[in-house]
């Protein structure tokens, strides 16, 4: 069957290299966890009560509400910190 | 944080997003990273709503939401999925298909087209597009991507070519094209807030390719501007890796501009002011193009009695973090110098002077969140802003985010106000060139 051939529109994709991941923790009781807003709409509202749920049913698991501040830009600063201070994070709300 | 600072984290997202979520981690080489989603909407969601959703379903997931959380946190991760992916995707230069329908079914299929009927691109075809410019099919041109965090994609010239001729063009249309491409700006952006886009084209290009700025200059009456237009769009998609519904493209609602980007040309000869791209640092013997996104737009006409109030009013029901737009026929240009303003910079002094809101409702926008960085930072004069008393007046729009083009065919005294403005560099796909771009430089 005779073929009818056209030069394909799409654009070059960026090859992906692998980005790793942190091991899980074993569990969550006595360890801090960040929970960090990331600044869009609504988003500060939704932390507040994810922090508040930690603080009525797992009082041993400490919690701390920070900003992310640019949500389009890394933040190298808060990451060193809850690095330093926690030891795992929860992030949100992102499209 | 996961990869750098070895920080075990959970992404929440929206459930609406989960096809963009797959995706984009995917294309972060972590695909197996932690994430999980809560109902939507959040925006305007009252805090007993959001502790629902707390302690709801992850409707992903199917699972109590907190459940799902401390499981993505304390699971135990195979060792190849915590290596992450390498992965490379294929676009081979040529598509096949058995016959030509089957072809322009292929590309609907594949997302290639905006559902008008296509050109197809043929070796032939293309091959006299390129001959559109002097540049190398093979020399790359930009970068673009379907909005802020996704991946970028790069073209080169033959690949701008090859959407040129699906949208219709001439080979003389192709250095607009470039010029466009080369400021790495997307017809096809995927913000949830469906913007559309305006081009404008200044110089003496606009009469080498026949472009209209005179009656009926943003509507469909010309060869050139509805062509470059769809081409801007067309090659948007193509060229960043897609604008699918849900996956790279999630417009709530969508935007009609988006099918001909709003393309025309500066009435310079009919203008009392400096050309727009003179204002932007070019020669008025230069060509360029400027790239804008758009919103939606408020029509109005003349200079009336009251049009001081008139004016302020349309202003200050806009959104104040997207800057504004004027196009006006040349018949309120001239109104507008009657009245004392020689420049088009003292019409953005007039609006920033007189259209301003209380600071309880400036700040009231969701797109303002988007810049709440610079308060963060100190920055003026929106530190000062945010700092103010609740009913303190503040402008609707900075003078440098206030844009005026003048076309029409001065068959009467209209203008539109569009909401929107080139984008800010640290928004755009590049930073070397623009929002104003040479076409000169592509021919």
């Amino acid at each position: 069957m005779a073929k009818f051939r056209v030069l394909n529109p799409e654009g070059y994709p960026p090859k992906v290299s692998a980005t790793g991941m942190a091991p899980g923790l074993d569990t969550l009781d006595g360890k801090k966890v960040f929970l960090v807003d990331v600044g869009f709409a609504n988003s500060d509202n939704f932390i507040a009560q994810l922090h508040g749920w930690f603080e009525d049913h797992r009082p041993t698991i400490r919690t701390e509400i920070v900003r992310w501040g640019d949500q389009h830009q890394p933040n190298p600063e808060l990451c060193e910190r809850i690095r330093a201070d926690g030891d795992a994070a929860i992030i949100g709300v992102g499209t | 944080m996961e990869s750098k600072y070895g920080i075990p984290t959970v992404g929440v997202h929206l459930n609406v997003f989960a096809p963009l979520v797959r995706n984009t981690v995917r294309s972060s080489g972590m695909p197996s990273a932690r994430q999980v989603f809560v109902p939507t909407p959040l925006m305007n969601t009252p805090p007993p709503i959001l502790r629902e959703y707390v302690e709801g379903n992850d409707p992903v997931h199917g699972r109590p939401f907190m459940e799902e959380v401390f499981d993505q946190l304390t699971r135990p991760i195979p060792s190849d999925e915590l290596r992450g992916e390498d992965w490379d995707r294929e676009t081979p230069r040529y598509i096949e298909a058995s016959s030509e329908e089957e072809m322009h079914e292929l590309f609907r299929e594949r997302w290639y087209t905006d559902f008008l009927p296509i050109i197809l691109p043929t070796e032939e075809r293309v091959e006299r597009m390129l001959t559109g410019t002097s540049h190398a099919p093979d020399e790359m041109v930009g970068k673009t991507r379907p909005t802020i965090g996704m991946e970028f994609w790069h073209y080169d010239v033959e690949k701008v070519a090859i959407n040129a001729v699906m949208a219709g063009c001439s080979p003389e249309h192709l250095p607009v094209l470039l010029a466009i491409g080369q400021g790495g700006d997307t017809g096809r952006q995927s913000s949830m807030s469906s913007m559309g886009n305006m081009v404008v084209v200044n110089g003496p290009i606009r009469h080498k390719i026949g472009m209209n700025s005179g009656i009926g200059a943003l509507g469909p009456y010309n060869y050139a501007n509805a062509v470059l237009g769809r081409a801007f769009g067309i090659m948007s998609q193509n060229l960043q890796g897609g604008s699918v519904p849900g996956v790279t493209y999630n417009g709530s609602q969508g935007c009609n501009f988006s099918y001909n980007c709003i393309t025309f040309a500066e009435n310079e000869e009919a203008s009392p002011w400096q050309p727009y791209h003179v204002e932007h640092g070019f020669d008025s013997d230069e060509s360029a193009v400027t790239v804008s996104y758009i919103w939606g737009n408020v029509w109005t006409e003349y200079l009336r009695e009251y049009w001081q109030e008139k004016l302020v009013a349309i202003f200050c029901a806009l959104e104040p973090g997207f800057g504004c737009t004027l196009v006006l026929d040349p018949i309120v240009a001239r109104e507008f110098v009657e009245k004392g303003f020689d420049t088009k910079e003292s019409i953005a002094e007039w609006i920033h002077e007189n259209a301003r809101i209380p600071r309880r409702r400036y700040w009231d926008h969701v797109a303002l969140n988007l810049i709440h960085q610079v308060v963060d930072a100190g920055i003026e004069p929106f530190a000062g802003y945010w700092a103010a008393g609740p009913e303190e007046p503040i402008p609707m729009f900075e003078t440098n985010r206030i844009n005026i083009v003048v076309t029409g065919g001065e068959t009467n005294g209209h203008f539109s106000i569009f909401q929107g403005s080139p984008m800010r560099m640290s928004f755009r796909g590049t930073r070397e060139v623009g929002p104003t771009v040479s076409v000169d430089a592509w021919r």
